[in-house]
């Protein structure tokens, strides 16, 4: 067995014809002592075969019976084996990102922006990629408005027709203390009016859910069952 | 590096603050709103102009281009934070969980060899000992 093992590793050609073994290696028994300018030779040759790989130890000899024996790599200092998050001092981020839910929505990141910002960019043409795939002319100078070129801005009076009003559509608060099922509608006007709060108008508002007529229903149904 | 991310912030949410009042006066403009509307077309452009002053102070930032998807579908630029931070945990752990194995491997090969190879084992563990831990 150690005799297959030494055939393995054993030394290059030189040494002898090629054995008769099954295998091809070389012959059984151990290899002379090469002379110097054979082991030079010998340390040269593997290098053309593999391109890659640290270098071959130099002395043949001192390797025996190792005739392929490379350096060890170099070793890192930083490898996978450590947690990089610590090494870095991500801890803190990682709790605060990662620890606690993190909203889905823009509006949670900037609450103070006005207008609807939680709509995809390329629906109404703000998105930031359009902005790199053609950047804005950039480079001349901002010069204040004169009065010739604020002529331009002299507008009629009246309201704006509402297919322009884009100002004050504000996302839903979501600060509410009453949920509401039923789609907010998107108009300007405020929420709470005076006479919403009115207690005949709640009323009407509750009897008109389908949820709580078959509620009722179902009362009714249950209390002549009782009866009968 | 804070400071000057608060300066720009400033500026911006003012410009934005500018741009929603011209937008309410403008949305029901009345004659006398005119001179006030001049105003803020001037500070408009006195705030671009502050906008591209802290240009200088930033050139040296630099965002990953997956965040501007994330803002142009609306949602929060954090959850890529958070998505990148578990991403690197998640390859920390596969990669550590690979070199454990390699190095019980290693162990487990050298072991059984030693017993099959004593003497070659012995010789290479002399020559592996002068490079450094095997």
């Amino acid at each position: 067995m150690t005799e297959m093992f030494s055939t393995l590793f054993g030394q290059n050609e030189v040494q002898g014809p090629p054995g008769s073994s099954s295998l091809g290696f070389g012959p059984g028994k151990p290899p002379p002592p090469i002379p110097q300018n054979q082991v030079s030779m010998a340390a040269q040759m593997p290098p053309q075969l593999v391109d890659e790989g640290p270098a071959l130890r130099k002395s043949g000899a001192m390797n025996e019976p190792f005739y392929l024996l490379r350096e060890l790599p170099v070793g890192n200092e930083l490898t996978g084996n450590t947690n990089l998050i610590t090494h870095y001092n991500l801890e803190h981020a990682y709790n605060k990102f990662c620890g606690k839910k993190v909203k889905e929505k823009l509006s949670n990141f900037l609450p103070e922006l006005p207008g609807m910002i939680d709509c995809p960019g390329t629906q109404d043409g703000s998105s930031l990629r359009s902005l790199i795939d053609k950047p804005p002319v950039c480079g001349n100078s901002f010069s204040p408005l004169t009065g010739a070129s604020l002529t331009g801005f002299r507008l009629h009076t009246g309201p704006l027709p509402e297919q322009y009003r884009l100002m004050h559509i504000q996302p839903p608060k979501k600060k509410s203390k009453h949920k509401h099922k039923h789609h907010r509608p998107q108009d300007p006007l405020p929420q709470e009016t005076p006479s919403d709060s009115d207690p005949k108008k709640k009323k009407k508002k509750r009897d008109d859910d389908p949820d709580r007529k078959k509620k009722k229903k179902d009362k009714k149904k249950k209390k002549v069952r009782i009866t009968v | 590096m804070a400071e000057k991310f608060d300066n720009l912030e400033e500026h911006l949410e003012k410009f934005i603050e500018n741009i929603r009042q011209l937008g309410i006066i403008v949305s029901d403009f009345q004659p006398s709103s005119q001179a006030v509307l001049n105003q803020k077309l001037n500070f408009m452009i006195s705030g671009l102009q502050d906008i591209d002053k802290c240009q200088k102070q930033l050139h040296d930032i630099n965002v990953p281009l997956e965040v501007f998807e994330y803002i142009d579908q609306g949602r929060n630029p954090q959850l890529y934070t958070k998505e990148c931070l578990e991403r690197a945990l998640a390859r920390n752990e596969q990669v550590k969980g690979k070199i454990d194995t390699m190095t019980k491997f290693k162990s487990l090969l050298i072991s059984e060899l030693s017993k099959v190879f004593p003497e070659e084992m012995a010789k290479y563990k002399d020559i592996r000992g002068e490079d450094g831990p095997s």
